[in-house]
């Protein structure tokens, strides 16, 4: 009888692993020891980028077009810390949800606690970012951003071979990638095939559009108070009529995303020359001397979630980045001229500059930009949690 | 019997025709090479030119062109529906303004008499936003579209003045014209031929005759620096847009 237990249990252990195997991540036949991967099937699922209906259409290179399971792979690789040498930090580390994909620091720290000298930019919206990332502009496009952080010293300071070894080796990622992509085998898995899918998952990054903004621009005009309107009258230079100066905000903080992901001098710091800046910025990519100081302007969509402010993270509070603008610039040669234009025209390109019931309204207004629906998003989380 | 000799005949009519008719032209590739100058040299970002007793810089000059057509007697040809041209991209290291080349398909080849413009955003599409067009469409883009004026901008041209003459940019001006009341059509006489091969067209637009008035004067720029922000004040944007006329050159 007790014979008859054993092999009844040994039965049953064997059908449960048989069980496992076949239905690990769908039914999936595991990876073949020569890396032969054609078991696993491969049908690419096209997928549309939710966004709200006054968002523009999602933009996407035409040789990496958004699937399913290019997302889901995009979406483990961003929150995995095993693109790191020591596999403690990933991309999240720089882009958390609760920062607007932001760290919420000044400068960000990378595995060997080395801090940057820039801080993390929002990832919100990244995907209508198509004229150059990070603050300088230097990478022109998501697929090439996304393979540098892998071996900058100051961020996961590991390479691209060693990252790629250690995807081929492990138990799940030659099958996500079959799955997003194809390949044949897992030695067609490459840094590029990671970058492409990484890309995949920051695009689908799009706010909810249900921030009081929204509601009010569709059609709820009761969304905004009256300090909020009179905010948002003031960001968009519409404010004449209403007695209100114009803060030139949207000039850089444009469009529906606010933020025409352009470069800017902004204005923040008092150099003697263009030669001075601290950071080059632009400038330290293209050569141009005119370009020293110029940054590319962030979202301000969340911008209550992503403190602290600017390239360097100088100002703790949105009252403290306000108030900078409120005073029309330091007059830098490079300067961008909306800066010198804040308040109410005097006369000879002289402007009044902000007082604080405007820079207390623009403040109100910009915590209307925040969309808490986006940054909790299931599909934008942490996949391993 | 009958019904089939008449669907035979149908057939043979239907046939004969499809036959007889002429094959679609399928036109040529037709070419076009922007350029904006300042008095005909090709523009420069942030080098100070002579105008009037000063001087100015440019800093940001962008514009949208609609329904371009090519005209022959009555007979209207349209090229593309919209361009929008960035001659001083952020980004370009070099500060001589870009020189965007744009080559439209299915021209009928043949001789034209001139070339009609629409400067600005035709209002069946500035009623639109940038939502409403698919992505890679010139009136996707963001940059230049004014949610408060819920209108495109037109034409950006930015820059800085030395107001007192004392070798110092300080004065800011920025004309961002937008809206429907400034939209203009201008048709430019020139002998226009299209063949595949054929010499290109240039296009240019010169910044100083865009900032001169209608007399030859130069525009005050100290007393309008700036185009209104009240969209019932279009004169400013008006007087920038009508000068398109004479600030443009057609060259083959």
């Amino acid at each position: 009888m007790r014979k008859v237990l054993r092999i009844q249990y040994f039965g049953l252990l064997l059908l449960g692993a048989i069980f496992f195997f076949q239905c690990r991540d769908g039914n999936t036949p595991p990876v073949a020891d020569d890396g032969d991967l054609t078991d696993i099937p491969y049908n690419p699922k096209p997928y549309t980028v939710p966004k709200p209906a006054h968002f523009p259409e999602v933009p996407f290179p035409a040789d990496n077009p958004f699937t399913v399971d290019g997302i889901a792979l995009g979406r483990r690789l961003f929150y995995d810390p095993i693109l790191s040498a020591d596999s403690s930090m990933s991309c999240s580390g720089c882009h958390l949800p609760r920062g607007s994909f932001t760290d919420n620091y000044a400068v960000s720290t990378g595995i060997d606690g080395i801090a940057g000298k820039r801080s993390s930019m929002s990832l919100l919206n990244i995907a209508y970012a198509t004229n150059g990332l990070f603050w300088d502009g230097r990478s022109p496009s998501l697929e090439d951003q996304a393979l540098r952080p892998v071996e900058d010293p100051i961020e996961l300071h590991t390479t691209w071979p060693n990252v790629i070894e250690k995807l081929k080796k492990h138990p799940t990622y030659p099958e996500y990638f079959r799955k997003a992509f194809g390949i044949a085998n897992t030695s067609e898995i490459t840094k590029e095939l990671a970058a492409k899918a990484i890309a995949q998952f920051e695009r689908i990054l799009i706010s909810s559009g249900t921030s009081k903004f929204d509601q009010f621009i569709n059609g709820n005009i009761d969304a905004l108070d009256e300090e909020e309107l009179d905010g948002k009258l003031m960001f968009f230079d519409e404010g004449a009529a209403y007695n209100l100066p114009d803060a030139q905000c949207f000039h850089c903080h444009g469009g529906i995303t606010l933020t025409g992901n352009q470069f800017f001098n902004n204005g923040i710091d008092s150099v003697a020359s263009l030669d001075d800046f601290r950071d080059k910025g632009l400038g330290g990519v293209t050569g141009n001397r005119f370009h020293n100081g110029k940054f590319r302007t962030p979202t301000v969509r969340n911008i209550a979630f992503s403190a602290p402010y600017m390239h360097d993270g100088r100002f703790q509070t949105l009252e403290e980045a306000v108030a900078q603008y409120a005073d029309n610039g330091f007059g830098v040669e490079n300067e961008d001229i909306f800066i010198g234009q804040m308040g109410f025209p005097l006369g000879n390109g002289k402007y009044s500059g902000l007082n604080a019931y405007h820079q207390r309204a623009l403040v109100k207004f910009l915590h209307a930009l925040t969309d808490t629906v986006a940054i909790n998003n299931p599909d934008f989380q942490n996949p391993f949690k | 019997m009958k019904n089939v000799i008449m669907s035979a005949l149908a057939a043979a009519a239907l046939l004969s025709a499809s036959a007889c008719r002429e094959p679609e032209d399928p036109g040529v590739d037709f070419a076009v090479n922007f350029k904006a100058t300042y008095d005909s040299a090709r523009l420069e970002k942030n080098k100070p030119y002579n105008f009037d007793a000063t001087q100015i810089v440019v800093q940001r000059y962008r514009l949208y062109l609609s329904d371009i057509a090519l005209i022959k007697d009555t007979t209207i040809t349209p090229v593309t529906d919209v361009v929008y041209l960035d001659f001083t991209p952020d980004q370009a290291a070099s500060d001589l303004s870009a020189t965007p080349r744009i080559v439209f398909s299915g021209i009928p080849a043949g001789e034209y008499d001139g070339i009609r413009i629409g400067f600005g955003v035709n209002a069946t599409n500035n009623a639109k936003q940038p939502s409403d067009f698919p992505a890679g469409s010139p009136l996707a883009n963001e940059i230049d579209y004014w949610l408060g004026w819920r209108s495109y901008i037109f034409t950006v041209l930015d820059g800085r003045m030395d107001s007192d003459k004392d070798g110092n940019m300080d004065l800011p001006y920025s004309y961002h014209c937008g809206s429907d009341p400034v939209y203009r059509v201008f048709t430019f006489t020139q002998h226009i031929h299209v063949e595949e091969g054929h010499p290109e067209l240039n296009i240019e637009f010169d910044i100083r005759k865009l900032l001169l008035n209608d007399n030859g004067t130069y525009y005050d720029i100290l007393a309008n620096n700036a185009t209104s922000n009240l969209v019932t004040d279009t004169r400013v944007a008006e007087d920038i847009s009508s000068h398109y006329d004479t600030a443009t050159t057609i060259k083959q």
